[in-house]
């Protein structure tokens, strides 16, 4: 048989070595380079705090991103994140605040709100899991609903404003940072050096924000375990080959469960990680768009709806990626509505990039 | 295509039956116990302020029907809607700012409008047809992108300008009459103090109601329908019938496209200006109703007239709760669990999903 039409086909569509490393790699290049680029053009955007920054304040969607890349490499998609992240807010919030207010101490009260809430956030996993494994609903509309519960109860619990007064040292913990140093005076571990007044505070250098070791810390396990174990291995059999993975003998509902349950755990670890950072209690507005902005994330990050491929690195820095954009664009001076338009090109990009080198990725 | 048969006799065909018409089953139970239990639900004017409400979710869950029964989804269709409104808006000061008069500036301005609102949907059709790129995240980029031009335009605020004869037509309805003095159309007449003014069928459900007929027809009797299921059913038996795919799929985001501006410019002409996220919340309801009307999100399944029931499921049950005085967020329960429940009642009765059309 003659093989050498087709093989020198495969030899003109298989691009060059560099191009292909470029192509796998390309939100992380592109990182790079907006980062060389802005460091140009935007005012202090290359600071130590401003890096900072940045991961501060995408904690939140990278928790809601690496719980959405469990569930695309299902070949799943959880539309719930978002409003279950509100509902863990505002509970959490409101737990604390009921406590408080009875003469807990804040620490009790703190620590109560935030595991009473874990567990509560675990139930719209579970209801979605069961609608998808047992009833067959379709993902989408499954956690479409799920989520829009989960808003309507998280709206009817704090009515529809912050839940405000909760105890102390929340925020302190939330915003604060592994070590302060006032360079040749003072030096401390997680609170701020004592007797700093005025014109010296601008000369504190804080180093590693807590969100950063806590973010770290569970990116780590996530990574560990889609990486390294056998439930992360099945999840990607799952995605890719669901009628292989069933001969293959996984137990596809439980696994789908649990995917689902993960999910939701993740976003109330975020929604509680939200009230530390705020210090009141947030629900999801509907011009919030969380879920839209991980599931980007995710895809920028290289995971094929489809399923079977992606990875928490990988959305890792598609979520730095959308945040840098953010961040810089502001810092920049440019008018802040250009990031939707980027962010928009972004993902086209990211998705076009994918279609183009099939066989690559 | 082969029907399939469905019983109709015995138990399990009366509940087969009950099962096929539940979403409309369900609008007039929702629509009776509204009317008892709230003074002045079933009224003239109770009917007009549902109707008057009515024509974004109906324009962006017809832009759906097509999208979703071609078996994509379209996540734009809402910020399209906003994108449309500000355009519109703009245009039209800007034809009256050069000296133009009201009423053709009017028409100047959405004729140019329903022009450039198609453009967000051929990109879309072209990422979505040509470059395979999924629906989900070539609508979501189109999303973000429409959302931050028609940001720009109107500099984070809301456009101004707009010549009050646009919300006369929008606030209008079919026929105005004043008891023993006049009857005029489309724009209500000018009321001395005192007089009473009846309006009949407001504009702003006449227009989307015209839409919907002509394209009810289109998607159940004509070639561009029929494909649209096939396409839906199942796209490689599509392409070796020798349906050009990629221009129909094109064709039908753009067709959505079309819609939602239409809806964006109903929401200048009622509201006399243009806002950006005009269409934020009518994104969800839309896709919700379609999928209430029965529709599946794999495809090859819907009618127009099954979405028309899931519209007005969810908006008598959102003017239902205000007159009730109930917060709208029970709204959000509520319509998640009649989300989840049409699609129980789907799994249970597989076999209605392939019967009718």
């Amino acid at each position: 048989m003659n093989t050498n039409k087709y093989s020198t086909i495969s030899l003109n569509r298989n691009p060059s070595k560099f191009l292909s490393i470029f192509a796998k790699n390309w939100a992380a290049f592109f990182l790079l380079i907006l980062i060389v680029v802005f460091s140009f053009t935007g005012q202090r955007f290359f600071h130590l705090a401003n890096f900072q920054n940045i991961v501060h304040l995408s904690t939140i969607y990278l928790l809601l991103s690496s719980a959405e890349t469990f569930v695309i490499i299902t070949g799943g998609i959880d539309l719930s994140v978002g409003f279950v992240m509100g509902l863990s807010s505002v509970l959490s919030a409101t737990i604390m605040q009921r406590l408080y207010a009875a003469n807990y101490s804040p620490v009790w009260s703190i620590l109560i709100g935030c595991i009473i809430t874990l567990i509560v956030c675990i139930i719209p996993g579970f209801i979605s899991g069961v609608l998808i494994t047992k009833y067959k609903v379709p993902p989408f509309i499954a956690t479409l609903g799920v989520g829009g519960i989960a808003n309507g109860i998280t709206l009817l619990m704090c009515g529809g404003f912050p839940v405000a007064f909760l105890p102390p040292y929340l925020t302190e913990i939330g915003n604060g940072y592994l070590i302060y140093v006032l360079p040749g005076k003072a030096f401390s571990f997680f609170n701020r050096p004592e007797g700093i007044f005025g014109e010296e505070v601008k000369d504190l250098i804080r180093i590693i924000p807590n969100s950063f070791i806590f973010i770290f810390i569970i990116l780590i396990i996530l990574w560990h375990v889609l990486r390294n174990t056998r439930f992360g291995k099945h999840n990607y059999a799952i995605g890719g080959n669901m009628d292989a993975s069933v001969r293959a003998g996984i137990n596809i509902n439980k696994h789908l469960m649990t995917v689902y349950v993960l999910a939701a755990f993740l976003s109330g670890v975020a929604g509680v990680f939200n009230v530390f950072q705020t210090g009141i209690g947030n629900y999801t507005p509907f011009s919030a768009m969380y879920e839209l902005l991980a599931i980007a994330g995710v895809i920028i990050g290289g995971a094929s709806l489809m399923g079977g491929k992606g990875g928490i690195i990988g959305s890792v820095i598609g979520v730095i990626l959308i945040s840098v954009i953010e961040n810089g664009l502001h810092l920049s001076g440019v008018d802040p509505f250009y990031r939707f338009i980027a962010v928009g090109l972004v993902l086209i990009i990211a998705v076009v990039i994918d279609q183009s080198f099939p066989d690559l990725l | 295509m082969e029907k399939m048969i469905i019983e109709k006799n015995g138990i399990r065909g009366f509940f087969m039956q009950l099962g096929n018409k539940w979403a409309i089953i369900f609008l007039l139970l929702e629509f009776t116990i509204f009317s008892f239990a709230i003074p002045g639900f079933f009224s003239f004017n109770g009917i007009q302020v549902l109707l008057i409400n009515s024509p974004f979710i109906l324009l962006l869950g017809l832009a759906e029907t097509f999208v979703i029964i071609s078996g994509g989804i379209d996540l734009s269709v809402g910020f399209i809607m906003g994108f449309a409104s500000v355009v519109s808006a703009k245009l039209i000061a800007v034809f009256v700012e050069l000296g133009i008069n009201d009423l053709f500036s009017i028409i100047i301005g959405i004729i140019a409008t329903l022009i450039i609102g198609t453009i967000p949907g051929l990109v879309n059709g072209i990422l979505i047809g040509r470059l395979k790129v999924p629906a989900f995240i070539a609508t979501f980029s189109m999303l973000g992108i429409t959302h931050g031009i028609s940001e720009l335009l109107i500099e984070g605020s809301y456009a101004k300008n707009v010549p009050p004869l646009a919300g006369a037509i929008g606030n209008g309805s079919l026929i105005n009459i004043v008891p023993g003095k006049t009857v005029s159309f489309f724009i209500s007449p000018a009321v001395q103090r005192g007089e009473q003014l009846i309006e009949i069928l407001p504009n702003m459900f006449v227009i989307p109601f015209i839409i919907i007929v002509v394209f009810a027809f289109i998607l159940k009797r004509t070639k561009f329908g029929k494909h649209t299921y096939a396409i839906g059913g199942n796209v490689d038996a599509a392409i070796k019938a020798g349906i050009n795919v990629k221009n129909h799929i094109t064709k039908i985001y753009m067709l959505s496209s079309l819609f939602s501006t239409i809806a964006g410019i109903l929401y200048m002409l009622r509201f006399v200006t243009g806002k950006a996220d005009a269409g934020l919340v009518f994104l969800l309801d839309a896709i919700v109703a379609v999928v209430i009307g029965g529709a599946s999100l794999y495809g090859g399944i819907g009618t127009v007239w099954k979405t028309l029931t899931g519209c007005f499921i969810i908006l008598v049950l959102e003017m239902g709760l205000r007159m009730f005085g109930v917060p709208t967020f029970y709204k959000l329960i509520v319509v998640g669990i009649i989300l989840i429940f049409a699609v129980l009642i789907d799994q249970f009765f597989p076999e209605l999903i392939h019967k009718e059309d």
